[in-house]
């Protein structure tokens, strides 16, 4: 639109020189006509030729001075204007050329002042509002988060709108959930749909359908359960809320104890058929004397049967407590737990803790043990106490609470392990946490005047550095749950696609031999950045990084020492990327290194890709400066120090700009990917166009 | 009390009667004196009356747990050179390590063989290898 204006004007003075020529030509001809003097045509040709190099002369520079300090300040006043119009821009309007427009320039700043504080206000009232609505939705989330299964809220197309942090654990194999991805990318399909169609077919809003689904990846099994949602149906099938478990290990449990089940019956059985009737053959055959042959048997088969019965109870014994939920546990968590319990209690304890993690229910042995040692402390000539986890040969390790003083009778210690235990259920005592321990407990000596209680436990380790606490958080969108999906790219809407932004810092610039040194990506879903999808990790390049990148990204050969190395790091980028519209600042020079890797592995990437730098050209016209700083600060993006030049910052500055140029697009009419390239390629004439 | 050609006496204390029908003619060929009680109660005093060389000890006892006698004995030092063999049909893995460490000199599981008792009886009473089969 702005070149066609400086095409008008170009025209204008042309058909001006134009005109003047004619003019010039047409005076001379009447007056060379009315002279009648032919020896003069020489002076009249050659004064015509003068005034015609003089207008054109004087044309030519009225064009240029109008075109500079006219129609491209009037250009460049439009692209501010335009800015500050569709963007939200802040601060006042940069004037520049348009200073040779008179008073255009300042009425133009006046009005976008008004405009500012217009939407200043606004926002006031908006942020207040705002404020107080995402204390509640913090807090929610909050709540939604620690939920301790993993919660989906799919569309009626099972796109992700809503998951959890507990659903990334369960979900994750090599990719991440995503939203607006399909959960068949993560879940084996059939159980869900079938779940789905049955509550659909049911037209109960409140029924729920139960289903075991596996993963499709490291093929998990979860249990689910899943109700439809109400209101939504743009789809043409209800979207849906799917609640999610991890029954592996319990399926697995399950599964040899019924093995285990099934084998007593058949181990026992048969040499207990067999006796019965040797047994019998010689209760009716009293009066023969017994032959040796029925010994034998009746020796043969109580030894089966004396086999069977010991081995199968050492199985049962030996997965015992698989099936009860005990998790792993610090034991400097326990004692800490502990010494809290008996110091309230007034019970002075020595611990000696070697830094163990135990499989056990924590809250139930804490409560055993500080009653044990209450008990212990409230004994005539019981006093120094000490509880020492000791580590033991094998898997286990073993509580133990010694004094100095006489044995504990074990009449009274069985009496306290059969006593209630103080924590707030009823039929918990301390006989029953050991059995769900699958362990025992009892009173020993130990000499030199001291006695102990030992309590083992069955599984344990050394424990080792405590790993970062997991980020638990909501990732949703449920505008998405009213999404049409789009078939063909080209003619989805801009707001509809999904991109993946991201920016790579490299060894250097050339993108043949240089290598990757950092990669940040984060995902826009329905013109979002979503919070918590993004990848952003050092690179390996396997070389040294010059001293001159270094100065550029602050990278160095340190700070990437076991880091992934490029291929692994280019797949996993990949993976991330599935199904997404690509966007970089510059993105031929990022993608000829992604390129390059993922040919060397067999995927090249399909995805289509946006350079908001040809973006930036169709919307602010290709005179202007195109570099990430330039864009940002003409659609007011700030990018802290520290993040410029990393691949996060950079990415993020990226995506912004991105979602800041959407809507100057859209009121350009592009609105469609189709749209977009169409222009992009008009004046990507000098700029490379990734979308063959 | 029951005598046998040995000389050596084992104090059975059972409350099963077929088991201890059992283990009567058992001991009684392999020429033991045996003796036995079908109740853990009064059972140490038994103990330290009749000093017995072993003590075969039922876990699962009315009244008093075979544990319980086996701690008692043990805290006796008089009682230090009577050998406790325990028996118990809940022969799990960490029973057994309960029994050693309180006190018993050796642990069977039920059901048992007759050989394995018998191999457990001669380990404690004659720790020379036995030479009559």
């Amino acid at each position: 639109m702005a070149d066609r204006l400086r095409w008008r004007v170009a025209l204008l003075f042309a058909g001006l020189a134009a005109g003047l020529f004619g003019a010039l030509g047409a005076g001379l001809a009447l007056a060379y006509q009315r002279l009648g003097a032919p020896e003069l045509a020489g002076a009249f040709l050659e004064a015509g030729l003068l005034a015609g190099f003089a207008i054109a002369g004087l044309v030519v520079w009225a064009w240029l001075v109008f075109d500079t300090h006219g129609a491209r300040a009037i250009e460049a006043l439009a692209a501010n204007l335009r800015a500050h119009a569709q963007s939200d821009l802040d601060g006042e309007l940069e004037i520049g050329r348009a200073q040779q427009l008179g008073d255009l320039g300042p009425a133009a700043a006046a009005v976008v002042d008004r405009l500012a504080s217009t939407r200043g206000a606004l926002d006031d009232a908006v942020a207040r509002e705002t404020t107080r609505l995402s204390t509640e939705k913090g807090r929610l989330e909050a709540i939604l988060s620690d939920v301790p299964v993993g919660v989906l809220l799919c569309s009626g197309a099972h796109q992700l709108v809503f998951y959890n942090g507990q659903a990334v654990d369960l979900l994750s194999s090599g990719t991440a959930p995503g939203l607006d991805r399909n959960l068949f990318d993560y879940l084996r399909d059939g159980p869900v749909r079938h779940a789905h169609e049955r509550l659909v077919d049911s037209g109960e809003p409140d029924a729920a359908a139960d289903l075991l689904c596996a993963t499709t990846g490291e093929a998990r099994v979860l249990a689910g359960r899943m109700r439809l949602l109400e209101a939504y149906d743009v789809a043409g099938a209800p979207g849906y809320v799917l609640t999610l478990r991890d029954v592996t290990a319990d399926l697995d449990a399950h599964a040899k104890r019924e093995q285990l089940l099934a084998e007593v019956f058949d181990r026992v059985r048969r040499p207990a058929a067999n006796l019965q009737t040797v047994v019998g053959v010689m209760a009716e055959s009293a009066d023969m004397p017994h032959t040796e042959r029925l010994n034998a048997a009746i020796l043969e088969e109580v030894s089966t049967l004396v086999h069977a019965i010991n081995e199968l109870g050492a199985r049962y014994d030996e997965g015992r407590t698989d099936w009860w939920p005990l998790s792993q546990t610090r034991s400097t968590d326990l004692m800490d737990g502990l010494r809290a319990r008996l110091e309230s209690a007034g019970v002075v304890l020595a611990i000696e803790d070697p830094g163990l993690i135990l499989r056990c229910d924590g809250f139930e042995l804490v409560a055993l043990l500080s009653e044990l040692c209450a008990h212990v402390a409230s004994r005539e000539g019981c006093d120094d106490l000490c509880l020492r986890l000791i580590e033991e040969d094998g898997p286990g390790a073993a509580f133990e609470l010694s004094w100095a003083g006489p044995p504990m009778p074990m009449g009274d210690f069985e009496e306290w392990l059969a006593a209630p235990l103080d924590v707030g259920v009823t039929g918990v005592t301390g006989r029953s946490v050991l059995f769900n321990h699958g362990t025992e407990a009892w009173p020993e000596p130990l000499g030199d005047g001291r006695s102990a209680i030992r309590v083992p436990i069955r599984e344990a380790r050394r424990a080792v550095r405590r790993p970062p606490p997991i980020t638990r958080s909501v990732v949703y969108d449920f505008d998405l749950l009213a999404k049409q999906q789009v078939g063909a790219v080209a003619d989805t809407p801009l707001a509809d696609l999904t991109y993946v932004v991201f920016d790579s810092e490299t060894t250097g610039l050339d993108t043949a031999r240089d290598e990757i040194v950092q990669l940040a990506a984060v995902r826009v879903v329905n013109c979002r950045v979503v919070r918590g999808e993004q990848m952003d990790t050092l690179v390996d390049p396997g070389r040294p990084i010059p001293a001159g990148s270094t100065q550029v990204h602050g990278i160095t050969d340190q700070m990437v020492q076991g880091a992934p190395d490029p291929a692994d790091t280019v797949a996993r980028f990949h993976r991330f990327a599935a199904g997404a519209v690509l966007i970089a600042h510059n993105a031929p020079f990022d993608m000829a290194f992604l390129q390059r890797h993922a040919a060397a592995q067999g995927a090249g990437f399909d995805n289509p890709v946006l350079d908001t730098v040809l973006l930036s050209a169709v919307v602010f016209g290709r005179q202007e400066t195109h570099s990430l700083d330039a864009l940002s600060t003409r659609l007011g993006i700030t990018i802290p120090e520290e993040a410029r030049h990393t691949a996060l910052g950079d990415t993020i500055a990226t995506a912004q700009a991105f979602l800041k140029l959407l809507p100057m697009l859209q009121a350009r009419g592009i609105v469609t990917f189709g749209d977009v390239l169409a222009e992009v390629r008009r004046h990507g004439r000098l700029l490379e166009d990734l979308n063959s | 009390m029951a005598e046998g050609g040995s000389g050596k006496s084992i104090l059975v204390i059972e409350d099963e009667d077929n088991i201890a029908i059992a283990l009567d003619y058992l001991l009684t060929r392999e020429g033991y004196r045996h003796e036995r009680m079908a109740t853990g109660a009064g059972a140490v005093d038994r103990v330290r009356e009749l000093h017995p060389d072993l003590v075969l000890l039922d876990v699962m006892l009315p009244e008093v747990s075979g544990y319980e006698i086996c701690q008692a004995v043990r805290m006796e030092p008089d009682l230090a050179d009577v050998k406790i063999l325990m028996m118990t049909a809940r022969g799990s893995a960490m029973e057994r390590r309960k029994g050693l460490a309180m006190g018993a000199d050796g642990f069977v599981s039920k059901p048992f063989e007759l050989a394995e008792l018998r191999a457990e009886v001669c380990r404690l009473l004659d720790p020379e290898p036995s030479t009559d089969g």
